[in-house]
């Protein structure tokens, strides 16, 4: 059993967390603006190198650049 | 920084008061006087801000305690499958350990930080061969200065308001992205007991070769491809649940914190306002005593 999402490089998490903002968006307007909350983040992240930090990224960029190298 | 605004006054206070009597005869009595009322004035300025963190706090703790109970849920139905499957950790020396602190960004909560910190220098010091992976600004400052060497990934931005599940799963993805080989992961978060307690607990998640090798893994039909799937699930669960409990813990600290520093700001209000009565009293009586014999003087 092969999966079209993880063939073009996405995580599983990925893979649901974009089905959960397709179900969140085709709600109506009341219970959108509601769920909706619930599928912010706002994580930056930094990767750690001998005892340095190194920059703040957005985790959300990272890992859809992440997901478009593992699909290349 | 509570404590060092309550030892500096109690300090003065004790200073205040010596002067007071020895400057009572020349007439600069006013300047302490004026010391105590501007004191008193900035005392009850904290103690307002402090009444009103706790009231922030109690209401958003009701609502970090509602999704605490909704995102047990979470990881403990993802836990029941391991339980079933007799899940174990794998106990090779050769591969390194993840521990994942959940801590946020956010002070002025007591000891909750420094109480998780303190447990994952423990867990270093049995076995340093350990990476770290820190969640939340107060525990990566506290870490970062005592073992930098061992952290590997760092996120800000926790704890701002409930956390949400794409917050876990970002963080899942991340840390599957690391490129060292780990055998297992161990979450720490501060695991609620009760609005007074709480307790710094791991939780763990499993490799797939814990999971493969797990005793009772032939009562679950897997396709091999699926496994992936769902360590990277189980791990994102495990993360929503200790983010979402150490979250409620968190504003259950802050909440308490906060109660004692107004409780201690009043107890101040009042000696303050005891002496500065006496001070004024003394300056009064200081007076009437002098016109007094100033009069009597005259009338001779």
């Amino acid at each position: 059993m092969a999966f079209a999402w993880k063939a073009s490089g996405l995580t599983y998490n990925k893979y649901l967390s974009v089905a959960a903002s397709v179900v969140r968006r085709s709600l109506k307007d009341t219970q959108r603006l509601a769920a909706e909350k619930r599928g912010v983040s706002e994580l930056r992240f930094a990767k750690w190198n001998n005892g340095k930090q190194g920059d703040n990224k957005n985790v959300a960029d990272a890992n859809a650049a992440a997901a478009a190298e593992a699909s290349s | 920084m509570m404590l060092s605004r309550a030892a500096r006054p109690a300090a003065l206070r004790v200073s205040g008061a010596a002067a007071t009597r020895s400057v009572a005869q020349n007439g600069a009595t006013f300047a302490t006087l004026r010391e105590i009322e501007d004191r008193l004035k900035s005392i009850r300025n904290i103690e307002k801000i402090t009444n009103t963190m706790k009231i922030v706090a109690s209401t958003k703790l009701t609502r970090a305690q509602r999704a605490m109970t909704e995102s047990r849920k979470y990881g403990q139905t993802s836990n029941q499958l391991f339980d079933n499957a007799e899940t174990k950790r794998l106990e090779g020396e050769d591969k390194k350990t993840l521990i994942v602190v959940a801590s946020s960004d956010k002070g002025l909560c007591g000891g909750i930080h420094s109480g998780m910190s303190k447990r994952v220098r423990k867990m270093l010091a049995d076995n340093s061969n350990q990476d770290i992976v820190v969640l939340g600004e107060k525990c990566k400052a506290q870490l970062g200065r005592s073992n930098p060497k061992n952290i590997v990934l760092s996120f800000a931005g926790v704890g701002k308001d409930v956390p949400t599940f794409a917050d876990a799963q970002a963080i899942a993805d991340q840390i599957s992205l690391l490129p060292g080989d780990y055998s297992d992961v161990q979450i720490i978060y501060n695991k609620f007991i009760n609005a007074q307690s709480y307790e710094a607990t791991p939780v763990e998640a499993f490799s797939e070769e814990a999971i493969t090798g797990s005793p009772n893994f032939a009562t679950f039909e897997f396709d091999d491809e699926v496994l992936a799937n769902l360590r990277e699930y189980s791990l994102a669960n495990s993360l929503f649940w200790a983010l979402a409990e150490g979250h409620a813990c968190e504003q259950s600290a802050r909440r308490n914190a906060m109660d004692n520093a107004s409780k201690n700001a009043g107890d101040m209000i009042g000696r303050y306002q005891i002496l500065f009565n006496r001070t004024r009293q003394a300056v009064i009586t200081g007076e009437l005593v002098e016109i007094i014999t100033g009069a009597a003087a005259s009338e001779e």
